[in-house]
Parts: structure tokens; C-alpha cells; sequence
């Protein structure tokens, strides 16, 4: 693995990813705040909103978002970078010199979004809190410091760590599945878009299904 | 002990994908220092054939033996070790595009010899010197031309002293003058470097400046249906496919008498 390869792509994961990540968490986090409020103000308890914002942001909501956005993004690029160079026998070329594809191709890739995820996680869930931060400040009478000292009792570090972890298996995941899906792709121009489309398909229906086996799990140890 | 003459044996292998055959009973050998071409028209498997021989696709039957030794019965690691003994130019360069054309040549060095970084640099110098590519070491595949991908591609293919060159379509894309400048640099760098090569080409020209033996296969039947050099081939052949394709004609002739004069 050579560490441009993957500084690059620690780049292109993370902070590349830091805009769309912040302008989804937060405007999801807005609308969490939103339609809490409305719903919560009927019972009297609109300062619950910054648990319900907090906690679905942490275990769930940022973590699955986040992936979501990488899928498209990241796990997108990386089935059709890596489609490409199968059609234009870069792949062939790294094969006749016995240079191992998973080094050089797949682990700088996989590499990156495993460790990046984990901290887009935590920068979109405080960027969530955020967004519900400032719809609350506009919808109800509670002081800044009010709000956050409500999150901050509200929400437990256990659902940070959750949420951490989660992120870590969505990154490896997306990173795993687009390579593969790369490398069996076909050598046409039509075969790298079916590629990419396959990736981000793949990718956001496993985030799916591994948060819900999460969530079983979860349960079953009382996390 | 003298070398044996024949470098690389390919005994009747068929190469299929899946029910699919693409050719079958190709037989040939190598001979030192020869430039061998794999002729045929599009579609006939010449690159298929090719990738059997690099390693790229294992044939359905047959031995191919490099050095007398059965390249596909050996395992991954005894292959890449004889793969080293192959320099390879695809038909688009295939120059790794996130690597400047300095680093495409330096990373086989990198990989596979304990040159310390200077010595890695000079001789990615000289071998881009030797085809005329010293100037583009720090540019990216993207920012050269073809001519320059595929010369830059060369190079690599040279990085570790290969004594087996295999260029697929090499003036394929290239116009006369570039064309000729690289059959210039082939027979260059087989008397420079005593190399053996094969090429995959349907470029008659090239084929009858450079190529010394050869082998014709057929689109039609998937079997080779003539063997020599493409200029004993054009002037002698008496296969109407073969007379065809070596004189460029659009018509295959199907008298009785060349038919029957049809051999392998």
C-alpha cells in the first residue's frame, strides 16, 4: 500500500465528505426539533425535544445518514474507479506484475472509510444536535445553556459509542462491498455506471439491514 | 549447458469462455530472439490467446511451457515469479492513472528489487529515456498523449530486464509516423536487449517490418490455420482467409483449388 494512495483517500472520505455530511445532519436534525415540538407541545413537553433530537441522533439517525451519504458518495466512486481501471486493464497490468490488487487497490479504499466514517459519525451527530438546537431556539423559551445542559443529561455516552461503532461496520461495509462489486463489473463504459449504481444500491440496503440486526442486538444486551 | 532454443511451448491449448470456444489445438513455439506475431482478424482471440500466455486467463486444455516448465500447473507464487520474466504493453498502455509515468515505472522497481530510492530514479530515467519519455517522468497518464501512454507503457514493461515482451495492438490507435517510430523501438529492444517477443497485431505493415514467425488464427473454424512469418504468409499462403487478410482484400477467394490447398 503505497501512503499517498491512502492519504488520498483518507482525504476524499473525510474531509472532502465534511459539507454534505454537516448540511444533512443538520437540516435532519432540524426537522427532528420541528415536528418533536409540534407533537411534544401538546403533552407540555417540549424540553424532551432535545432528547428525542439527541438520542435519534446519536444511536441512529447521524449514523444512518451518514452512511447513506458515504454509499452514494464514496462507495459510488469507488465501484466506478475501480470498474475503470478494470476496463482499462490497470487491474491486468497489476496482475502480470504480481503486484496484489488488494494492497494497492482495496485497502487504502477500505482503509479510509472504515477509520473515517467513525468520526463523520460524531462530527454529523453534534452537527444533528446542532441543527435542533437552533429550530428549538426559535419554537420554544428555553436559554442555550438550558438546552444543552438538557441534552447533555438526556443523552448518554453509551449511545455515542453505539452510534461510533455502528459508523465503523457501515464504512467497512459500504468500502467492502463497492470493491467487489468493482472488480466484477464489466470492461464496458455502460458497465462502470451499472457498477456505481450497484454499489450505492448495495450499500444503502445493507446500512438497512446490518442497523437492523444492530438493533436486535442491542436489545437482546440491554445496550 | 546450452540454452534451450525454444523459450515459450504452447501445446494444444484450447481457451473457451464458458461453453463458448474461442480457439482450440494452438500449437506453437517460440524461438529465442524472435519476433513472433499472433495475426488474425477482430474477434479471432489473438488477446485471448495473449492473456493465456501472461497469465491472465487460464486455458480450458493444453500446456503452455515457459523455460519447460507448465506455467498453469505451477502455483500463484511460482507464476508471478516466471511472470517476471515478462515485460507486458496492453493495447491502451494501461498505465496506473492515479501514478505519475515515473512512479508506473518505479513501482514494479520498487516492488520487486532493493534499489534504494536514488537508484530507483535513475533507472526509471533510462528506461524512459530509452523511449524517448525522460521529459513526461513527473506528468499523469491523463495529461499525455496515446503515443506517449503507450511508449510510457513500454517502459514499464522493461522496468525489470524482461527476456519475454508480449505487446498487444501495440500501433493500434497510432498514426504511420508513431507506428513506425515503435516497430523501430521493438527491433530496438530486441537487439538491445536480446528480448523474445510476441505480438498481437492485425497492423500488416508493422507485422511485415518487424515480425519473423507467426501464427494465423481463424475467426471461423477457432483454430489456427497457418503458421510463419507474415511476409513468407503474404507471399506464399495458398488459405484464401490468410490471402485475404495479408493482402488486405474484402473478398476470401473459395475456388476448389484453394481450397484444397488448405493446410495447417
Amino acid at each position: 500500500m503505497r501512503t499517498k494512495d491512502l492519504i488520498t483517500d483518507l482525504w476524499n472520505a473525510g474531509p472532502n465528505a465534511l459539507l454534505i455530511v454537516g448540511v444533512v445532519n443538520f437540516l435532519i436534525g432540524a426537522i427532528l426539533a420541528f415536528v418533536g415540538l409540534v407533537e411534544l407541545r401538546r403533552f407540555a413537553a417540549e424540553i424532551y425535544v432535545t432528547n428525542l433530537v439527541g438520542i435519534a441522533c446519536a444511536r441512529e439517525i447521524s449514523a444512518i445518514m451518514t452512511a447513506i451519504i458515504m454509499a452514494g458518495r464514496t462507495g459510488g466512486a469507488y465501484a466506478a474507479r475501480i470498474s475503470t481501471m478494470l476496463g482499462n486493464e490497470e487491474i491486468d497490468a497489476l496482475k502480470v506484475f504480481g503486484i496484489p490488487i488488494s494492497g494497492y487497490i482495496l485497502l487504502p479504499a477500505i482503509l479510509s472509510l472504515s477509520l473515517m466514517m467513525p468520526l463523520l459519525y460524531l462530527y454529523g451527530t453534534l452537527i444533528g444536535i446542532f441543527g435542533g438546537f437552533v429550530v428549538s431556539m426559535s419554537m420554544m423559551d428555553v436559554s442555550p445553556m438550558g438546552y444543552w445542559m438538557s441534552t447533555v443529561n438526556g443523552v448518554e455516552l453509551r449511545e455515542f459509542a453505539f452510534g461510533f461503532v455502528k459508523a465503523f461496520f457501515f464504512g467497512s461495509f459500504i468500502a467492502l462491498a463497492a470493491c467487489r462489486v468493482g472488480l466484477m463489473a464489466g470492461r464496458s463504459a455502460a458497465d462502470v455506471g451499472i457498477a456505481a449504481t450497484r454499489a450505492v444500491v448495495i450499500g444503502i440496503v445493507g446500512i438497512i439491514a446490518m442497523d437492523a440486526v444492530f438493533a436486535v442486538m442491542a436489545n437482546a444486551l440491554g445496550i | 549447458m546450452p540454452q534451450s532454443d525454444t523459450l515459450i511451448s504452447v501445446r494444444d491449448v484450447e481457451l473457451s469462455f464458458g461453453p463458448k470456444i474461442i480457439q482450440q489445438n494452438v500449437s506453437f513455439d517460440l524461438k529465442r530472439g524472435s519476433i513472433f506475431a499472433v495475426m488474425g482478424g477482430s474477434g479471432c482471440g489473438k488477446s485471448t490467446l495473449l492473456k493465456s500466455m501472461i497469465g491472465l486467463l487460464p486455458p480450458t486444455t493444453g500446456q503452455i511451457l515457459v523455460g519447460g516448465e507448465d506455467y498453469w500447473a505451477q502455483n500463484e507464487h511460482r507464476r508471478t515469479q516466471i511472470n517476471h520474466r515478462f515485460g507486458v504493453l496492453f493495447q491502451s498502455g494501461a498505465l496506473w492513472s492515479s501514478m505519475t509515468v515515473g512512479e508506473n515505472v518505479a513501482l514494479p522497481l520498487e516492488m520487486f528489487t532493493t534499489q534504494p530510492p536514488d537508484v530507483v530514479r535513475k533507472l526509471v530515467e533510462v528506461k524512459l529515456g530509452l523511449v524517448g519519455m525522460e521529459q513526461a517522468i513527473d506528468l499523469y497518464p491523463s495529461e499525455i498523449s496515446g503515443g506517449m501512454r503507450k511508449r510510457a507503457g513500454l517502459a514499464r514493461a522493461i522496468a525489470l530486464d524482461p527476456d519475454i515482451l508480449f505487446f498487444d495492438e501495440p500501433s493500434a490507435g497510432l498514426d504511420p509516423i508513431t507506428s513506425a517510430r515503435l516497430d523501430d523501438l521493438i527491433l530496438t529492444l530486441r537487439d538491445g536487449l536480446g528480448a523474445t517477443i510476441v505480438i498481437v497485431s492485425h497492423e500488416l505493415p508493422s507485422l511485415f517490418a518487424i515480425a519473423d514467425d507467426g501464427i494465423f488464427l481463424d475467426a471461423r473454424t477457432h483454430r489456427p490455420i497457418a503458421h510463419g512469418s507474415p511476409r513468407t504468409l503474404r507471399d506464399n499462403s495458398s488459405i484464401p482467409e490468410v490471402m485475404a487478410f495479408m493482402n488486405r482484400s474484402s473478398t476470401i477467394p473459395t475456388t476448389d483449388e484453394t481450397k484444397a490447398d488448405r493446410h495447417v
